[in-house]
């Protein structure tokens, strides 16, 4: 489980980031930040990865305080950003298997890194390529198989569809839908509002460091999410 | 953990572009400089060997006075350092042979002059190739190990993992390191084997353990300029504004401490050149001799007479021996009189330069290229140390000939008081030049290095760990945002 409590940051410069944010996600469900730049959808993110310390409250991951250990809590959480940042000198199995065993997977065999990226859907001829020439899409891919292999029951995904082409972004959605049937929770932060809509169990609408709004997709049900999310940024 | 991210820095390294680039430059650089030192010392130990034996012919073919005279000079000959093939030091600068004189010894001339105009831009052996070269790629390498990899977003990915952050920076400075030396190790081998084939003594004491301390120091040298370029690159978040700081550190670090060390002592502690305290000792000594020639003269003419015809037998058996008794006590007191003054001079003109030496030392050990070269050098046998070492062992030898050769020969000059001059010449005692012991100059063991450069080696390891800690204080609060 994904839980925040009160969680706040405030930067030295006085900026408040992220103001007593509180948000639960249990596992098999999918969580969907919406929010402008700056909102602290990212901020929220490196709260719960210990990339940054929180002024107050609390991130835990599996019951774990991502502050007090973070080592702890990201054994059990897996993260995707906007951009995967791969070894571009590697190739896509060297990649995987530098971040699985970086993940404490030590034991896992060739054929089954080809077997997860056949299953996120790289090709074949993509297994021993340089991770450099891929495309973004790719690069995505490549990343959710990473988290697959690490097997961490969180899954923590940073506008992973940003800049994909929708084909792409279809069969990246696709993957997240399938780890959350498996049992994984999953918080997403996004600025597609129509994939928010159609995947995620509950949606968030971050605006200045504060959760604006939380409704579960059952309370989005026949409400139009865009004109919702417009108008909670037209206010001022 | 640490294990895996020093298996993945060595295999990123690898397989960058830099890694064949940096492969080539180390090959070509140190082999050929090992090639290119090796027959430069070949040519100079052939040098060594054919003057040394001409000049035995010169002695051989010689008797006691054309030595004591000075028509025939007794030299001091010091080989090359072996070692001169890894670290050239003062090779060239130091002189050639030391000639001895009835008052001492003056320092023969060096091979400076045989070189080029090009040779003030440095001679290429391994240590010019280590701190000029090397250390600056060593740097760039290490420049954008944290900052590089937190612009390219590889260093979020990484942390997102159970990875505790000294282990990861361990892990890049021990994987970074490993593949620094790969490329350098593969050229030192291949430079040690082109030694092997060739008639070179690479393995004959002490040399082998030398070059194990040699190459030892460099690691250490090597390792701590990583450490710095690591402690930068955890110091700036960005890979282009550590390139700037890394290559700054480097020009005040490799340029400007060490060149300026010897600029700072000659200011603080001005000393006279050897050619003035040279001239101060002939005046001295020509002082001396007129001082003794007069009281002699005039003690010459009180006994045998004023006019009194200088000969080998003046005068009656019993002013002989008045004369004879009086002339060893003026002669044994001169003796000892210039003995004192002139080792007065050399004593304080010691003690000048060792304060000059001190304070350079001392400034030039905030770089730790300087206390790498000195250390090296040391260990070579090309440096400070086998000047010094050189210089003594003339000095003792010089010694040596002045009690079985040259105090067997008097010399003196009278000053007479009705005018005019008369020079008097005797040996007491023929020596036979074959029985004077051969010169002998011994390379310093490697415990009296480690003693003698003991500041080299706290300011290598100083450089070592400085860096090192820097690095890990500022990585541990590294934003990596």
């Amino acid at each position: 489980m994904i839980q925040a409590l009160d969680l706040t940051k405030r930067y030295e410069d006085g900026h408040l980031a992220l103001d007593h944010l509180n948000l639960s996600v249990q596992p098999g469900q999918i969580y969907a930040l919406l929010g402008a730049n700056g909102a602290g959808k990212t901020t929220t993110i490196n709260l719960f990865f210990n990339f940054i310390e929180p002024t107050s409250g609390t991130a835990t991951i599996s019951g774990i305080d991502c502050t007090k250990n973070p080592l702890d809590a990201k054994r059990h959480a897996a993260y995707v950003s906007e951009n995967v940042m791969l070894y571009g000198n590697f190739t896509a199995r060297q990649n995987l298997d530098f971040f699985t065993k970086l993940a404490g997977r030590k034991d896992l065999k060739r054929e089954e890194y080809y077997m997860t990226m056949r299953e996120v859907g790289l090709p074949e001829r993509a297994f021993e390529q340089r991770v450099k020439t891929f495309s973004k899409g790719m690069r995505q891919k490549l990343g959710i198989a990473i988290a697959i292999l690490k097997q961490a029951e969180a899954l923590l995904l940073d506008e992973p569809t940003s800049g994909l082409d929708p084909k792409a972004a279809a069969d990246f959605i696709d993957l997240i839908v399938r780890l959350k049937t498996e049992g994984k929770a999953i918080l997403m932060s996004t600025h597609d509002i129509f994939r928010a809509k159609e995947i995620a169990d509950c949606v968030g609408i971050m605006k200045e460091g504060v959760l604006i709004m939380e409704k579960t997709n059952q309370d989005l049900a026949g409400e139009d999410l865009e004109k919702i999310y417009l108008k909670f940024m037209e206010v001022s | 953990m640490t294990g895996t991210i020093i298996r993945k820095e060595i295999l990123e390294n690898i397989l960058s572009y830099r890694f064949p680039l940096f492969l080539i430059i180390c090959v070509l650089l140190i082999v050929s400089a090992f090639y290119v030192n090796y027959i430069d010392y070949s040519k100079r130990l052939n040098d060594y060997n054919e003057q040394k034996r001409l000049s035995a012919d010169a002695i051989a073919a010689s008797r006691m006075w054309d030595v004591t005279s000075g028509s025939v000079a007794l030299k001091a000959f010091r080989p090359p350092a072996p070692l001169s093939v890894v670290a050239y030091g003062f090779e060239r600068s130091l002189p050639l042979y030391y000639e001895f004189q009835t008052d001492g010894f003056k320092a023969g001339e060096t091979s400076v002059g045989d070189e080029s105009i090009l040779s003030i831009l440095g001679r290429i052996d391994f240590v010019f190739i280590l701190e000029m070269i090397l250390s600056l790629i060593v740097l760039l390498f290490a420049s954008d190990m944290v900052s590089g990899e937190k612009e390219m977003g590889t260093l979020r990915g990484t942390l997102s993992n159970s990875v505790p952050r000294h282990a990861l920076l361990l892990g890049k400075l021990i994987g970074g390191s490993i593949a620094v030396w790969i490329p350098l190790l593969i050229a030192i081998l291949l430079g040690m084997l082109l030694l092997d084939v060739s008639p070179y003594p690479l393995l004959t004491p002490p040399i082998p353990v030398n070059l194990l301390l040699i190459l030892g120091s460099a690691f250490v040298f090597i390792f701590s300029y990583f450490t710095i370029g690591i402690a930068v690159s955890a110091s700036t978040s960005r890979a282009r504004t550590s390139l700037i700081a890394v290559f700054l550190t480097w020009i005040v670090l490799q340029l400007i401490i060490p060149k300026l060390t010897d600029v700072i002592a000659s200011a603080v502690r001005p000393i006279r050149t050897e050619t003035v305290v040279s001239m101060q000792k002939s005046l001295l000594l020509k002082s001396l001799d007129e001082e003794r020639g007069k009281i002699l003269g005039e003690r010459y003419e009180h006994i045998f007479g004023a006019g009194a015809k200088i000969s080998t037998e003046p005068g009656t058996p019993e002013e002989r021996a008045q004369w004879d008794a009086f002339k060893k006590e003026v002669d044994e007191r001169y003796k000892v009189r210039k003995a004192r003054e002139l080792a007065g001079i050399d004593e304080k003109y010691e003690k000048e330069k060792e304060a000059q030496r001190a304070i350079a030392n001392s400034i030039s050990l905030v770089s730790p290229s300087a206390a790498f070269s000195r250390l090296v050098t040391d260990l070579a046998g090309t440096g400070e140390l086998a000047k010094l070492g050189y210089l003594d062992a003339v000095r003792r030898y010089s010694t040596t000939l002045q009690e079985q050769l040259y105090s067997h020969v008097d010399r003196t000059t009278l000053i007479l008081p009705s005018g005019g001059t008369a020079s008097m010449s005797s040996i007491d005692k023929m020596v036979d030049l074959h029985t004077l012991p051969a010169f002998t100059v011994s390379p310093q063991g490697a415990g009296e290095v480690f003693a003698a450069d003991a500041g080299s080696l706290i300011s290598l390891a100083f450089w070592l760990v400085g860096p090192f800690i820097v690095a890990f204080v500022r990585f541990l609060r590294y934003d990596v945002r």
